[in-house]
């Protein structure tokens, strides 16, 4: 009997070597490209593309807005999802619906939209200029967009979670003599913390790759509000193929790297409960 | 601590679940709410709690007013069911979470809540697993968990909601003998729900039978076993057969000195309390065996008389002594029957065999 006969679940073979064809051709092998393109570079070609100051400033626009979007989402989605499951009210389900336009909706759809409330003369814009603040055209109207592009991803991930705590788990902390914020920062918190993680990173991926939602309200000023996206998209158009991989290759990088930081904290929070599953 | 309860009524809806309750409940005692589903006893329960509050009427913890309390000032222990355990707490964490939310002037410092703590989990017999997380644990390691944690504020009233009613019945019963124990050892006052009327009997010092949001009958185990208040009781606490007098002529002589009207009236016989012969006996009943069944120390034995089916239990001696089988003729001699009148038997539907005990 070999060792493979042994096992208890059929299939495993097979659906591997499925799982692994499939992740090549939709993921391994694009980016395994791009690797190759940017490598026709030297190392200082590729470092002198790399740091320029006008993409040194995108990074730090695309890395920084998307975290400041999935950091907001991460409160506010947290409270769309526990209100939409602990508390019956009328329209509910309807409101429920309302959080998934953003995936259906054509992110350059919510770009134009957004830039035409926020502007100084739009239907928001136009009360808050007066108090000095300007949203459209500013590296703020970009965390905006990415607000609203990455919501779903927060309130989706975290509802089968919050719907999973009894609400007795609550009651037992009144009874036990904790106050409201004891028994959030205490009880309900770290329960649904794991989930929270994975919602905001799947939030602060998908606001990295944004591109047509951002551009519309961003208005794109170098080293301002220019995001790394629209510089590969810039140097596209100039034939610069392999300057565009050079900046696609250090965001990668970068992402790659802040995604394994994420996940590596997700294992650890989820080993501080390994029994959960047991 | 004393509890009092006043007059507590509680509608969801259209829906009485409490009707005018009216309780007594003396320090130290351990009382169960017994009762099938839907009669009102969680309710009553989680209202003493403060987890819900009651439309009318009041709650008073040693005379002192208590009704608009909040759940967290009233210092009682809670445990659930499915004891509501925080599932990313180590059991130690879970014990102590009592003891690490209180105001900061109040609370123990860290030695003195580890002391605590590896205490209690001393007393519940679980120290060895203070570093596990719940879902390491089994049901009834948890719920005596939940129970550690529940007494580690040192609560002045512990409340049980069906405590054992997710367990498998060997744990129960251990556990709810350990509980007796442990309530004569702390003696706190102590309410548990149960719809198990052989937890009531065995465990409490006074059982409160409920009904449709009402109290049928409050008493000792004994008393309201061996001498129920209503048909519903006698039907909810072990088997019954049920005569009809106008059927059965013969029984109701039996009951007659007891009862009040003449034909109307419903005759209670417990199976134990059934005697088999073989031989005709004065005011004996004629019934065809039907089946035999012997269950662990007891035989159970199905008769018909007519189309009715009368179910009676023996003991393993005397069924051998008898030797009965199927398809005989005996001659069935109660020895103990209550009788109520028929229009107030009427108001309880009659389930077919009650539940067993």
């Amino acid at each position: 009997m070999t060792s493979s006969s042994r096992r208890v679940l059929p299939g495993f073979g097979l659906s591997l070597g499925y799982a692994l064809v499939y992740l090549s051709l939709l993921v391994l092998i694009p980016l395994g490209g791009l690797v190759l393109k940017a490598s026709t570079l030297t190392f200082a070609e590729f470092w002198r593309i790399a740091t320029t100051e006008q993409a040194i400033a995108s990074y730090r626009v695309s890395f920084g807005a998307s975290f400041a979007a999935a950091a907001i989402n991460a409160v506010f989605g947290t409270l769309v999802a526990w209100v939409l499951v602990r508390y019956p009210f009328p329209g509910k389900r309807l409101v429920d619906a309302f959080v998934d336009l953003p995936f259906a909706l054509p992110t350059a759809v919510a770009g134009i939209t957004l830039a035409t409330l926020y502007a100084g003369n739009g239907w928001i814009g136009r009360h808050l200029e007066p108090l000095g603040v300007k949203i459209a055209y500013t590296p703020y109207g970009i965390v905006v967009a990415l607000a609203f592009i990455t919501l779903p991803f927060i309130v989706r991930t975290l509802q089968p979670v919050i719907e999973d705590i009894e609400p007795e788990i609550e009651e037992a902390a009144a009874s036990l003599g904790a106050s409201r914020w004891q028994t959030f920062a205490k009880v309900l918190f770290p329960a649904i913390f794991p989930a929270l993680l994975t919602g905001f990173t799947l939030a602060f991926s998908r606001a990295l790759g944004e591109f047509g939602s951002v551009i519309f309200i961003a208005g794109n000023l170098p080293m301002v509000s220019e995001i790394t996206p629209l510089l590969i998209i810039a140097k596209l158009e100039q034939q610069d193929v392999v300057g565009a991989t050079a900046l696609a290759v250090v965001m990668l990088a970068i992402s790659f790297v802040l995604l394994l930081t994420i996940n590596a904290l997700q294992w650890w929070a989820a080993s501080r409960h390994k029994g959960r599953t047991a | 601590m004393s509890i009092t309860i006043q007059n507590i009524t509680k509608r969801f809806g259209n829906f009485v679940a409490l009707d005018g309750i009216d309780l007594e409940i003396p320090t130290g005692e351990l009382v169960a709410l017994l009762g099938p589903s839907g009669c009102g006893k969680t309710t009553l329960l989680r209202i003493i709690a403060g987890m819900e509050t009651a439309d009318g009427g009041e709650v008073l913890f040693s005379g002192q007013e208590a009704t608009h309390l909040h759940a967290r000032d009233r210092n009682v222990g809670f445990v659930f069911q499915h004891y509501a355990l925080f599932r990313h707490m180590t059991v130690f964490e879970n014990v102590a979470f009592g003891l690490r939310v209180k105001p900061r002037k109040e609370r123990p410092g860290n030695a003195e809540i580890r002391k605590r703590v590896m205490d209690l989990l001393a007393l519940v017999q679980l120290d060895w697993l203070a570093d596990r997380y719940p879902s390491q644990l089994s049901g009834g390691q948890r719920q005596r968990i939940a129970l550690a944690r529940a007494l580690a504020v040192e609560p002045k009233v512990l409340l049980l909601d069906e405590p054992f009613g997710a367990l498998d019945t060997k744990v129960r019963k251990e556990l709810r003998r350990w509980l007796r124990r442990l309530h004569d050892e702390m003696h706190i006052s102590s309410v548990f729900v149960t719809h198990d009327q052989e937890e009531a009997l065995e465990v409490a010092d006074r059982v409160v039978v409920m009904n449709h949001g009402r109290i049928e009958q409050i008493g000792s185990p004994d008393e309201v076993y061996s001498n129920p208040a209503s048909p519903f009781v006698y039907q909810f606490l072990g088997n019954v057969n049920v005569f009809r007098s106008r059927v059965h002529g013969a029984w109701a002589e039996v009951g007659r000195g007891e009862s009040a009207g003449d034909g109307e009236t419903l005759a209670f016989v417990r199976p134990h309390e059934i005697d088999i012969e073989h031989a005709p006996v004065a005011n004996g009943l004629e019934a065809q065996v039907q089946d035999v069944h012997p269950i662990g120390p007891v035989v159970r034995v199905e008769l018909a008389h007519a189309s009715e089916l009368i179910e009676v239990e023996l003991t393993r001696e005397r069924a051998d002594g008898l030797g009965l089988a199927k398809g005989q003729h005996v001659w069935l001699r109660p020895r103990q029957v209550k009788v109520f009148a028929a229009p107030e038997a009427a108001a309880y539907p009659l389930e077919e065999g009650g539940s067993g005990i």
